[in-house]
């Protein structure tokens, strides 16, 4: 059944002469890679926070039917920069993705208003399954992007909702792949895979169109007033833009300097507490008086009381210091030396030898995300330790004092801070 | 086979994959709608954004463009010089746009409470920044073009 043919619904109405299977196959092989760095990466991020342990789990938890929820394995501590590199990855790769995505979403977008509209049962559930793919995608990457920016005016959870509407995006992106693999063959195969970007202006003629296949080559192309090679430069450049200004507040100086549109790519000045901070003291509702001289750390297996410290006896411990990353999930980290106490003489102290396990918690007195379980690797490990000083000075309020938890390889907002109590198993 | 093929539209492949694909993202969706306590929101943000960029986003740059190269070089394009001036102002004009929306949040301090909570620092430095950039897109988009515009007179 056709519609009537007006506005976008005339074939004449999209005129730009560089639409068309070419491009919209050229700009795929350039989004299918970005989107699969983004994809794998999330998923490692969702490893990385070991949901499988204690409370760690954000949503949803390992009971019976949860599907994706947990996954079951230690997340490793070494190389120590390896949730740097997977998280900065993961919203790099999607900032870049952002410009190939629009620009492949204006290639195909008369398909949008193809007439008439449904041509057999098998083309209206594939155009269904476009709906997911594009609701899937604009979805996915408008909530990542906002919320890097700390701004959260979804009205629902973030994480569940990023991460299952990713497995949405993604399920309807492998039928996609599946279905148009044919097509962007064929496009290549017409017009060959770089030939039409060495094209200059007086060359740049209108795609043709596949035979048997309905696209979006225009039916009355107007004159052209750029290239191919201008266009796929142009969505390239602003995509290289995005992910090196982003890489400035993965790695930090000297490339921070860059960062300048980048939430946290901001440098705080020289003194040993001047880096970036996830949660401000202020922010996380600790009296003042529970980080005073009467502060103590309480040592724990169970419910069973093993030893209370005060910061004189931490700081009269064996020390060890390490420079060491820390990467927060919205993809930015800050490189600095830690010295404290090591976490495998804390359990020690508690009576527990071979620890498996420890439960770090807050004093923070409400809020998600303020005790997080380490696995075996984590609290063995020789640089696994409870912080008590960085690069010479003691911790500030911000960076957790009196006490925090520095493991190498750990996601940031496990690296507790303002330690109360450590439980240990 | 060809009976399946002239009522269905395509082969029992084609079939089986799309109702494993709708399988996969009917339970995705319903763990998310399952997870959150406000699962209509979920809905409105997936309808939401692609209405905003299929019918306001897309449309609103697409007839932008369309009146600059109306205005700049008519209907049918034959000055290279009238075509150069319609790119070396749209070019920066989409770089600046794509800046603004990735960064809508920054620039136009959304958030700032939340953010100044998180990281005691605050997003006012943004906007500011946004506009040099586009500046500098635009100054040198502009040297650039009057760096060509000799050859492209002669």
């Amino acid at each position: 059944m056709r519609l009537p043919a007006i506005g976008p619904f005339r074939e004449d109405f999209w005129r730009s002469p560089l639409r068309g299977p070419w491009l919209a196959s050229l700009l795929s092989s350039a989004l299918l890679p970005l989107v699969a760095v983004c994809a794998v990466t999330g998923f490692v991020s969702h490893w990385a926070y070991q949901p499988h342990l204690g409370g760690n789990a954000v949503f949803g938890g390992s009971a019976p039917g949860n599907g994706f929820d947990v996954y079951g394995l230690d997340w490793p501590t070494s190389p120590a920069w390896l949730y740097v590199a997977t998280q900065g990855l993961h919203v790099v790769s999607g900032l870049a993705a952002i410009p190939v995505l629009l620009a492949k979403l204006w290639a195909v977008i008369p398909k949008l208003f193809e007439n008439p509209p449904v041509r057999s049962a098998a083309h209206a559930l594939e155009r269904l399954s476009l709906v997911l793919l594009v609701g899937g995608s604009l979805f996915v990457f408008s909530t990542g992007v906002i919320n890097i920016q700390v701004w959260y005016p979804f009205g629902f959870s973030f994480v569940p909702a990023h991460y299952y509407g990713a497995i949405v995006m993604l399920a309807a992106l492998c039928l996609h792949v599946g279905l148009k693999l044919p097509v962007m063959s064929a496009a290549f195969r017409q017009r060959g895979v770089m030939r039409p970007l060495r094209e200059d202006l007086q060359h740049t003629r209108p795609e043709a169109g596949l035979p048997g296949v309905v696209t979006s080559a225009p039916h009355a192309p107007a004159a052209p007033t750029l290239t191919r090679r201008a266009l796929l430069g142009g969505v390239g450049a602003a995509s290289a833009g995005l992910a090196v200004m982003t890489t400035g507040q993965v790695v930090g100086r000297p490339l921070a300097e860059l960062a300048l549109l980048a939430p946290r790519g901001r440098g705080r000045g020289d003194a040993p507490n001047d880096f970036p901070i996830n949660k401000t003291f202020s922010a996380a509702n600790i009296p003042r008086e529970k980080v005073g001289p009467d502060w103590r750390l309480l040592l724990h297996v169970a419910d069973e009381r093993r030893a209370v410290l005060t910061r004189e006896e931490l700081l009269a411990m064996d020390h060890v210091t390490a420079e060491l990353p820390i990467a927060c999930v919205e993809g930015w980290s800050t490189t600095q030396t830690w010295t404290g106490v090591r976490l495998a003489d804390l359990a020690r102290l508690a009576g527990v030898p071979d620890p498996t396990a420890v439960e770090v918690r807050s004093m923070q007195p409400r809020g998600g995300l303020r005790s997080a379980t380490l696995g075996r690797g984590q609290v063995t490990h020789p640089e696994g330790m409870l912080a008590l000083r960085v690069n010479g000075a003691d911790l500030s309020l911000d960076h957790g004092y009196p006490a925090r938890v520095i493991v190498p390889a750990l996601p940031g907002v496990h690296c507790t801070k303002w330690v109360g109590k450590m439980v240990f198993a | 086979m060809r009976w399946f093929r002239g009522h269905y539209g395509a082969g029992p492949i084609h079939l089986l994959a799309v109702l494993a694909t709708f399988a996969v993202a009917a339970y995705a969706l319903s763990r998310a709608l399952d997870l959150t306590g406000n699962p209509d929101r979920i809905v409105l943000w997936l309808g939401g954004s692609i209405v905003a960029h299929d019918l306001i986003l897309f449309p609103v740059y697409a007839l932008l463009g369309a009146i600059a190269a109306g205005a700049i070089v008519g209907s049918k394009p034959r000055s290279r010089l009238r075509i150069a001036v319609l790119n070396h102002l749209r070019v920066p004009a989409l770089l600046s746009g794509l800046l603004l929306l990735v960064w809508f949040p920054l620039v136009a301090d959304k958030g700032q409470r939340s953010f100044m909570r998180v990281s005691g620092l605050s997003k006012d430095v943004y906007f500011g920044r946004w506009l040099l950039i586009t500046a500098v897109l635009f100054g040198g988009s502009a040297l650039l073009f009057a760096l060509r515009l000799r050859r492209l007179t002669r």
